[in-house]
C-alpha cells in the first residue's frame, strides 16, 4: 500500500472511530468535548502547516478561524443561503482574506510576518468590534445561527451535527496530510529550512507562502465555522490575539515535528481546561505549570519527543544490523583466509 | 517466544486502551451517572471567576448561596437539597456555552441560573433555547436579550437589572437637576463596547427627553480595562461641559475617578456615573470627589429597611465580603427558583418551572414596595429599586437617594420597544 493510500486509509479509520462513539452511548458531554476539540484541533494543525513546515510563525491566525465563523454566521443568519452554499461562501471569504493578508505578509521574515499577522488580526478584531450593526459588536452574532435541513440532513438535531462535524473535521486532516506528504510540501520544509536555497533551485518562494497561508486559512475558517455550529454564535473572541496564543500552546503541548502533533496539544490543552475548570478557578495557573514542564523538562511536545525516541531506538537497531553484519563478514574472511 | 510477546504487547495495548477509555469517562462521563442519582436538586452556575472581573462571579455565587443555604437548613425542597455547580468561563462566550452545555448534560443540572456578563449570557441563551431547562439569567443588563422578541426563549428569564429601565430613570432624575442647575452642555465618558455605547446613548436620550435644554457636546470612549485616562480626561476637561455622564464601571471607574482628581475634574462641572454606588468600587476610590450623583446598585441603606440591614449583616458573615449589585440580583433568582420548586413539588421539569416563574411575584427589599415581578410578557424582572442619589466618601455611601417611579418607565419602555422594532 502506497503512503498515500495509507493515510487515507487511516483517515478512514479515524471517521469510523469518531462515528462509533455516540453509537457505543458515549454521553453528549463526551461528544461535545470531540465537537470543540475538532474546531480548536483544525485551529491548531492548520497554524501548525505554518509553523512547523513553512517556518512562517503567525501570530494573527485566529483572524481566518473568526473570518470563517462569522461569514458562516451571517450567510445563515440572512435566511438566504443553505448550509452547504453558506459554508463554501465563508471558506471563499477567508480565502480572499487570506490572499490579500497573505500577499502582504509572506514576504516578511520571522519576527515582521510575526507582528504584521498580528497586526491584521486586530484590525480585523476591532472592524468586528465597531461595526456593530453588522457584526453585533462585543455581543458577537445574537439570536442563534439557523441550520434548516439540507439533502434530508438535520443539524438542529446533536447527533448528526456531530456527524457533520467529523466529516468535515476528518476530510480537513487528510488534505493537510496529504499536501505536507506531496513534492508542495517538501517544498514548504526547503523554504522552512533554506529559502535562499529554494530560491535558486526555481521555486517561486512567495507564491509557494501564499498558497500555504490561504490553505491553512481556509482549513482554520472550517474550524471557526464547526466552532460557530457548536455554540450557535460567532464572539469577536474568536478573532482576538489569545485565541491565536491558544493555538500556539496547543502546538508547544503537542508537538510541531508530528503530523498530529498540534491535535493531541489541542486534547491535553481541553481535557487540562476541562478538568481545572470542574475543580478550581486557577485554571490558567495550572495551564502556566504544565507549559512550564513541557518547555523547560521536555523541551518539546509529547509526540515530538515519543518520535525522537522511536527514530533513535529504530537507528540503534539498524545500527545493530550493521554491525552484526560487517562482524559476520570479518569472522567469514578470517575463516576464509 | 515471540508469541508470547505479542500477547503480552497485545494485552497491554488492551489495558492502555481500557485506561483511556476509564480515563476519558472519568473526565467527561461518569459524574453525570454519579452525581445525577444523588438525589439533589443540581443548579448549576456559569460564571465568570478568574481575570479582572473575578469579582462578578464570586458575588453572584454569594447572592445564590445566601439563599439556597438558608433552604438546605430547612430540610430543601421536599427533602431534596439543592446543590450549586459552579464553573468559570473566563468570560469567554463560547466557553460559556461549552460549560453551560457540560453542567447539563456532564453534572446533571437540572436548572441554569447564568451568571455570565452580557456576551457569555447570550451564548448561555442559545443553549437554552436547544435543551430546554429553566435558565435565570441573573447579571446580564442588555436589554434586548428578554425585550427582542425574535432572541425569546420560553424557558429563559432575566433577574438582572435591565439598562432601558436605568436609563429612563436616571435620565429623569439627571434632567430634574439639569433644570435646577442649568446643566445644559454635557460629556460623556463610556468605555468602548456594546454596554456601554448604549448605556449612554439611551441615557441621554432620556435626559433630552425629560429637558429639552440638554445637549451633548463631547463624547469620549475609552477602551475597556484602559490603564491611563489622561487623554480622555484632558477631552472631557476641553468640552467645558456642565456636566458629565459616565457609565464605567469596577476598576476602570476606579482608575478614572483617582486620574481625574488630579486634573481638578470634579470640581468643574456636575457629574453622574451609574456604576459608582456599588461596593468595590465606591470603597476603593482614594480621593473621593464631591457632588457626584450616582446610581443605585446595592446598598445597605437602600431601602433603609431593618430587612436590607439584617441581609447584608448576613451576607457579610457568611460570605466574608460585601455585596454588589449582582448579589441582589442573583438572591431574587435565586428565591424565584425556589418558589418555582415549591410550586412544582420538586419537579425540574423546564417547561413546568417556566410556567410556575412568569409572572411571579416575590416579596423581598430589593422591590419597590417589598416586592419584584417577573413580567409574563417578556419574561423580565420589574419593580425593583432603581434610582440616584449623591455619592459619599464614607458609610453609607449615598444620601438623598430618590427611587424612580415605576409607572413613568413602563410608558417609555413600551415606546421604546415600538421604536426598536421589538412590539
Amino acid at each position: 500500500m502506497t503512503g498515500r493510500w495509507r493515510d487515507l486509509a487511516w483517515a478512514g479509520a479515524g471517521l469510523i472511530a469518531l462515528l462509533l462513539v455516540p453509537v457505543f452511548g458515549a454521553p453528549p458531554a463526551i461528544r461535545d468535548f470531540i465537537m470543540f476539540g475538532m474546531a480548536y484541533g483544525l485551529l491548531a494543525m492548520s497554524l501548525n502547516l505554518l509553523i512547523g513546515y513553512s517556518g512562517l510563525v503567525s501570530f494573527g491566525h485566529a483572524m481566518f478561524f473568526a473570518s470563517g465563523a462569522y461569514a458562516f454566521g451571517l450567510a445563515m443568519q440572512s435566511g438566504k443561503f443553505s448550509i452547504p452554499a453558506a459554508f463554501a461562501l465563508a471558506i471563499v471569504f477567508t480565502a480572499a482574506l487570506a490572499l490579500i493578508v497573505g500577499a502582504i505578509c509572506v514576504r516578511l521574515n520571522e519576527i515582521y510576518f510575526a507582528f504584521l499577522t498580528l497586526a491584521f488580526q486586530m484590525l480585523f478584531y476591532n472592524v468586528i468590534l465597531g461595526w456593530v450593526s453588522f457584526t453585533g459588536g462585543d455581543q458577537g452574532l445574537m439570536g442563534g445561527i439557523p441550520r434548516p435541513k439540507f439533502l434530508g440532513i438535520d443539524l438542529a438535531d446533536r447527533t448528526q451535527l456531530y456527524v457533520f462535524c467529523c466529516v468535515a473535521f476528518i476530510i480537513c486532516i487528510a488534505i493537510l496530510r496529504q499536501l505536507v506528504t506531496s513534492p508542495f510540501g517538501y517544498t514548504l520544509r526547503l523554504i522552512r529550512d533554506n529559502q535562499e536555497r529554494a530560491a535558486f533551485l526555481g521555486v517561486n518562494v512567495p507564491l509557494v507562502k501564499l498558497t500555504c497561508f490561504v490553505i491553512s486559512a481556509c482549513v482554520a475558517g472550517v474550524g471557526g465555522i464547526l466552532l460557530t455550529l457548536f455554540v450557535s454564535g460567532a464572539y469577536p473572541n474568536f478573532g482576538f490575539w489569545t485565541t491565536s496564543g491558544e493555538a500556539i500552546f496547543m502546538i508547544l503541548l503537542g508537538g510541531s515535528n508530528v503530523f498530529l502533533g498540534p491535535l493531541v496539544g489541542t486534547v491535553i490543552l481541553r481535557l487540562l481546561n476541562d478538568i481545572t475548570v470542574t475543580y478550581t478557578s486557577h485554571t490558567e495557573l495550572v495551564l502556566g505549570i504544565v507549559i512550564l514542564i513541557l518547555v523547560l523538562g521536555l523541551r518539546k511536545g509529547p509526540l515530538d519527543l515519543i518520535a525522537e525516541r522511536l527514530e533513535n531506538r529504530r537507528q540503534a537497531a539498524a545500527q545493530a544490523v550493521r554491525d552484526a553484519a560487517d562482524a559476520g563478514a570479518a569472522e567469514t574472511r578470517k575463516g576464509g583466509s | 517466544m515471540s508469541s508470547i510477546g505479542s500477547r503480552r504487547s497485545a494485552s497491554r495495548r488492551q489495558i492502555l486502551k481500557g485506561a483511556g477509555v476509564l480515563a476519558m469517562t472519568g473526565v467527561v462521563g461518569t459524574p453525570a451517572i454519579v452525581k445525577g442519582q444523588s438525589g439533589a436538586i443540581k443548579i448549576g452556575v456559569p460564571t465568570v471567576l478568574s481575570g479582572r472581573v473575578a469579582i462578578l462571579g464570586q458575588s453572584s455565587v454569594g447572592g445564590l448561596k445566601v439563599v439556597f443555604d438558608k433552604v438546605n437548613e430547612a430540610g430543601g425542597i421536599n427533602g431534596r437539597k439543592i446543590e450549586l455547580v459552579v464553573r468559570d468561563s473566563k468570560g469567554a462566550p463560547q466557553e460559556a456555552a461549552k460549560v453551560t452545555r457540560d453542567l447539563i448534560n456532564n453534572d446533571g443540572c437540572q436548572i441554569i441560573i447564568d451568571a455570565e456578563a452580557s456576551s457569555g449570557a447570550f451564548a448561555v441563551q442559545e443553549v437554552i433555547r436547544e435543551i430546554g431547562v429553566l435558565c435565570i439569567h441573573s447579571n446580564s443588563e442588555t436589554s434586548s436579550l428578554t425585550a427582542d422578541p425574535k432572541l425569546h426563549v420560553p424557558t429563559a428569564f432575566r433577574t438582572a437589572r435591565q439598562g432601558i429601565h436605568d436609563a429612563i430613570g436616571g435620565g429623569d432624575y439627571a434632567a430634574k437637576i439639569a433644570k435646577a442647575k442649568g446643566l445644559k452642555k454635557w460629556a460623556t465618558c463610556s468605555p468602548d463596547y456594546a454596554y456601554g455605547r448604549s448605556n449612554t446613548a439611551e441615557f441621554m436620550e432620556y435626559a433630552k427627553h425629560f429637558d429639552g435644554n440638554i445637549q451633548v457636546v463631547e463624547e469620549s470612549w475609552p477602551k475597556l480595562f484602559q490603564p491611563d485616562y489622561t487623554e480622555v480626561v484632558t477631552k472631557v476637561l476641553n468640552a467645558k461641559a456642565d456636566a458629565m455622564y459616565s457609565a464605567l464601571w469596577g476598576g476602570d471607574l476606579v482608575a478614572f475617578i483617582d486620574q481625574a482628581n488630579l486634573y481638578g475634574l470634579f470640581d468643574k462641572q456636575a457629574s453622574f456615573m451609574v456604576n459608582l454606588g456599588d461596593y468595590g468600587v465606591v470603597d476603593q476610590v482614594k480621593q473621593f470627589p464631591q457632588g457626584v450623583y450616582s446610581g443605585g446598585r446595592y446598598n445597605r441603606t437602600v431601602p433603609p429597611t431593618k430587612e436590607n440591614e439584617d441581609w447584608y449583616q448576613n451576607y457579610v458573615k457568611t460570605q466574608k465580603h460585601k455585596p454588589t449589585n449582582w448579589s441582589w440580583e442573583n438572591d431574587v433568582a435565586a428565591q424565584m427558583v425556589v418558589e418555582a420548586l415549591k410550586k412544582t413539588n420538586g419537579d425540574t421539569n423546564g417547561k413546568k418551572l417556566a410556567e410556575a416563574i412568569k409572572g411571579m411575584t416575590i416579596k423581598t427589599q430589593f422591590g419597590v414596595g417589598g416586592s419584584v415581578t417577573m413580567r409574563a410578557e417578556d419574561n423580565t424582572l420589574v419593580n425593583y429599586i432603581i434610582g440616584y442619589g449623591l455619592s459619599l466618601s464614607k458609610e453609607p455611601y449615598i444620601a438623598d437617594f430618590q427611587t424612580s417611579p415605576w409607572e413613568p418607565i413602563y410608558e417609555l419602555e413600551k415606546q421604546w420597544k415600538k421604536k426598536q422594532g421589538y412590539a
